[in-house]
């Protein structure tokens, strides 16, 4: 049995972005970088089947991205997955959906994975689109949205989120692809023997070019942040305080009172 | 004539051999129960040397061993009459000892007996004395245990022994003397009689049964029987040394000479990077370091640990002494007991590392190693933690070098309108990540800054260079984090050439000054607390202030692991505050419930920590509350306006309390 997990190394939202030179991407100096938290779900999914199915199982991690995301993968490979395959590419920003998903099918084929687990979308580009034209390429079914998953010899039975709160339950054959959303399991903290042990699993360095991404079909020409449009502001002090400054705001800029 | 006495007088040396045969039986009877209890605690447990700097060991012992220090200041009537129990008969067994030495020795030998004389009258009063003392506190004691039956004390069928044997022990030996008395010196020689005031007494009552039939000249003969009898009490009572809670008079010293000497609550730092390491922090008993284990030997169930515990008594499942109780009692099966089966997940997650547990035992146990070893366990074997929330705040660490989870870039915003020396700084200030992200402590750190400048220190911080000094997550257990954290910040403070530092937060302090040198940061970076470092400048400082009334909360890492009392209350008091101490102060402080890396968990159990704090701040009816910790600070501010009764107390921290008032 053999799984992929696809997983993405995404800044921290917490940052305060700033447009790079170019103008199409953020500036990435001084930014934490962390793994995508829909991909977390991706890995503990992909790691708990194969705690499930046995050592015989055997789990790859797929990153595309400058050498920083060898962090990332070696996060997934430290949460128990076996090996790990960086898709060195030094500018992952511009390249568009169907690029990435024509090099992860190109790693993907011939290799026989049963399951591909990522995903449901990425936290800064959020376009949700490369799980299914993975399952498109490498002619894999497809469940998105999922919710809760289970498999057995082959049969994969997952529950996905429709919209509403509504809950459809899906029955499909390996090989398929994944996209795992929120609420799908709860990804696990990495041990210490684990973290050791992961430090010295295979990591396969692949260039970007390798795997014939094709031309971008989308190009960012542009990027802008949107304009600040006035700040809120926070009152301090004891609420007598606080009600007098509200007070005399209302009186300033409305004349109400 | 001199004052003296035969020594033997009426039993003779001829007993003496049976009396040594007897004493010799006894030895060995309490070498056998002594035996079987310590191969049950020894052999098992991780090694650790508690064995070097051997004079300052037994120094430490004595010190707290004779002057019964830390059974007094929390043990109350109870504590105090331990220690006249203790003293008495200790003068009682220095007494013994004199006869025997110079019985057997100096006169046998040399011909030389001291006991006369002078010396021969205060040896008389004194053993008097400390028997006296030892019975009524002996009384005292057991009225207490057995009458008084104070809640939760584990008393048993060997406790009963132990107090009747004491009782006896003293009331014969006073029968001894009252009768030898009677026959040699009442009536004939009451100016060395009276030396011996509690011995006179029962002679007294001897004198007076002679009206009732007893002939003066049975005295020897009733004297010789009270002689015997009084001796196989004292072996009796000697003898089960080994086999009750007496076991304790060797167990007790023995813990403090084993005390751990390095600097009050620093942790083992773990070699992470040993291949041949299965296991990190304990899971089962005998994961933890014998040390450990001998200390459930050495406990004798006070309840101190319990009743003190801030854990506990807000209603946490953690119970300190029954921890160290269970972990005594699983080693009958083996050192195998998983140590969760021992204690609930919740309870070891409950502790907040406050240390007033350690304060307060009279036997010198170490419960907050053992929990985070425990925890290590959890953590780094298992990947457990108290709740997703405190994952989160892990991830955040790791990731963000802070648990707040704000963006590492915005770490020195908060002193972005303040000039900071970037070159030839006197101090660096190391901001932690509350003063640098949480608006309430940013405050603090301005006002420090500012205090600094008034007083012409050139300040520095490391801004965005600076991470999460780890101590949190090595409170929690996750001690590969913390030694992450740990290696990049000294490689960061090194880089500045800082040779000074300075902190606002007691754990970022304790952790850089005592545990980071273990992984290597400069033994010349001196490293100090805004607390002493302000408190030394105090002459600096312009008093002429109107008074006002303030109450002090030590945190636990200035406090009890820092040993920083008098200098904040000085300082405050040179500022023209009087200080209204809170029920619980100084060494005995009550932890506001951040401690322990709970600042980064939910409280879901029981009452809350910071409310019950709060509530002993608001009962003092001080006008602030001066704290100068930002977790003391974030969990006070809370803490006093949450509870019912509605009194206001300001939250301020000693920077800006000082800020404020020069």
């Amino acid at each position: 049995m053999k799984i992929l997990v696809c997983i993405k190394q995404v800044p921290d939202l917490e940052t305060r972005f700033k447009l790079n030179a170019a103008g199409d991407w953020f500036e990435e100096a001084d930014v934490a970088f962390r793994m995508n938290e829909y991909d977390e779900f991706a890995v503990e999914e992909a790691v708990a089947l194969k705690g499930k199915l046995g050592a015989e199982t055997d789990v790859t991690i797929l990153s595309i991205g400058p050498d920083r995301v060898k962090e990332t993968i070696k996060k997934a490979l430290a949460m128990g997955a076996d090996r790990g395959a960086h898709i060195q590419d030094d500018e992952p920003h511009r390249k568009d959906p169907a690029q990435v998903a024509a090099m992860i099918a190109a790693y993907a084929k011939e290799k026989e994975f049963d399951l591909v687990f990522m995903g449901l979308q990425s936290q800064d580009r959020g376009s949700a689109q490369v799980g299914p034209l993975v399952a498109l390429n490498l002619g894999f079914n497809l469940v998105t949205t999922v919710v809760g998953f289970e498999y057995d010899s082959g049969q994969v039975t997952a529950r996905r989120e429709l919209e509403g709160g509504l809950k459809a339950v899906v029955k499909t054959r390996a090989p398929a692809v994944i996209t795992c959303q929120l609420g799908l399991n709860k990804p696990r903290y990495p041990t210490l023997p684990n973290i050791m042990k992961a430090k010295k699993k295979e990591l396969l360095t692949i260039p970007a070019a390798d795997l014939a991404p094709g031309d971008a079909l989308n190009i960012v020409e542009r990027a802008a942040p949107p304009e600040r449009k006035g700040a809120g502001v926070v009152l301090e002090g004891d609420a007598a305080e606080v009600a007098d400054k509200l007070i005399g705001m209302i009186r300033e800029k409305t004349g109400l009172i | 004539m001199e004052s003296t006495r035969e020594i033997y007088w009426n039993v003779g040396r001829e007993g003496l051999v049976d009396m040594y045969l007897l004493a010799l039986a006894t030895a060995g009877f309490i070498f056998l129960g002594m035996y079987r209890f310590w191969s049950r605690l020894a052999g098992n447990g991780k090694p650790v040397v508690r064995t070097d700097h051997i004079r300052a060991r037994l120094a430490f012992m004595a010190r707290n061993v004779l002057f019964q220090g830390k059974t007094i200041k929390t043990g109350g009537v109870g504590g105090l009459a331990h220690a006249f129990l203790f003293w008495g008969f200790c003068i009682l067994t220095i007494g013994t000892t004199l006869v025997f030495i110079q019985d057997d020795f100096t006169d046998r030998l040399f011909g030389f007996k001291f006991l006369t004389g002078g010396f021969y009258l205060l040896f008389s009063l004194a053993l008097d004395l400390g028997g006296l003392f030892a019975m009524l506190a002996l009384i005292f004691l057991s009225i207490r245990r057995f009458i008084g039956l104070p809640e939760g004390y584990d008393t048993g069928f060997g406790d009963m022994l132990i107090h009747i044997l004491l009782f006896l022990a003293l009331f014969t030996g006073f029968m001894v003397e009252g009768a030898r008395i009677a026959f040699t010196e009442y009536r004939s020689n009451m100016e060395l009689a009276y030396w011996s005031p509690v011995g006179l007494f029962f002679a007294g009552m001897f004198d007076a049964t002679w009206f009732h039939g007893i002939l003066p000249s049975e005295l020897p003969a009733i004297h010789k029987a009270l002689w015997w009898i009084h001796l196989y009490i004292c072996m009796a009572f000697l003898g089960v040394i080994g086999w009750t809670r007496l076991r304790h008079v060797i167990m007790i010293p023995a813990n403090f000479i084993y005390a751990d000497m390095e600097q009050n609550g620093k942790l083992v730092t773990l070699d992470l990077e040993d291949e041949n390491a299965q296991q990190f922090g304990a899971a089962k008993v005998g994961d933890l370091l014998w040390k450990d284990l001998f200390d459930s030997g050495a406990c004798v169930t006070c309840l101190r640990c319990q009743d003190h515990c801030p854990a506990h008594f807000t209603h946490k499942p953690l119970d300190p002494m029954q921890m160290v109780k269970d972990i005594g009692g699983s080693l009958s099966n083996g050192a195998d007991t998983p140590l969760t089966e021992l204690m609930s997940e919740d309870a070891v997650w409950s502790c907040l590392t406050c240390r007033l547990c350690q304060q307060v035992c009279p036997a010198q146990v170490e419960h907050v190693p053992k929990i985070i070893d425990i925890r290590r366990n959890l953590v780094l074997m298992e990947g457990k933690f108290p709740g997703d929330e405190v994952v989160r705040a892990m991830e955040s660490i790791e990731i963000s070098g802070n648990p707040l989870g704000y963006a590492p870039s915005l770490r020195g915003d908060w002193a972005e309108k303040l000039e900071l020396s970037t070159e030839n700084m006197d101090v660096l200030y190391f901001t932690g990540c509350y003063a640098s992200y949480d608006r309430r402590n940013m405050k603090v750190a301005r006002s420090f800054v500012s205090v600094l400048q008034k007083l012409g220190v050139k300040v520095g911080i490391m801004g965005k260079k600076e991470k999460c000094c780890g101590e949190p997550a090595r409170k929690i257990g996750n001690e590969y984090l913390y030694q992450n954290m740990a290696k990049e910040n000294i490689e960061a403070i090194h880089a500045t050439g800082a040779k000074k530092i300075l902190t606002t937060c007691p754990h970022c302090y304790f952790t850089l000054d005592k545990e980071y040198r273990d992984l290597g940061l400069d033994p010349a970076v001196e490293v100090e607390h805004h607390t002493t470092f302000l408190a030394a400048l105090s002459d600096k400082f312009n008093s002429g202030n109107d008074p006002i009334n303030v109450t002090y909360h030590d945190s636990c890492y200035m406090g009890r692991y820092s040993g920083v009392f008098d200098q904040p209350r000085a300082l405050l008091a040179s500022l023209g505050a009087r200080v209204l101490e809170m029920e619980k102060n100084r060494e005995l402080s009550f932890c506001c419930g951040g401690g322990g890396g709970r600042i980064l968990a939910e409280e879901k159990l029981g009452i809350r920590v910071n409310n019950t704090r709060g509530l002993m701040a608001l009962e003092t009816e001080a006008e602030v509350l001066v704290s100068n910790c930002p977790f003391c600070m974030a969990m006070l501010e809370d803490g006093v306006a949450t509870p019912k009764p509605v009194k206001k107390i300001r939250c301020v921290d000693l920077a800006e309390f000082l800020d404020e008032r020069i």
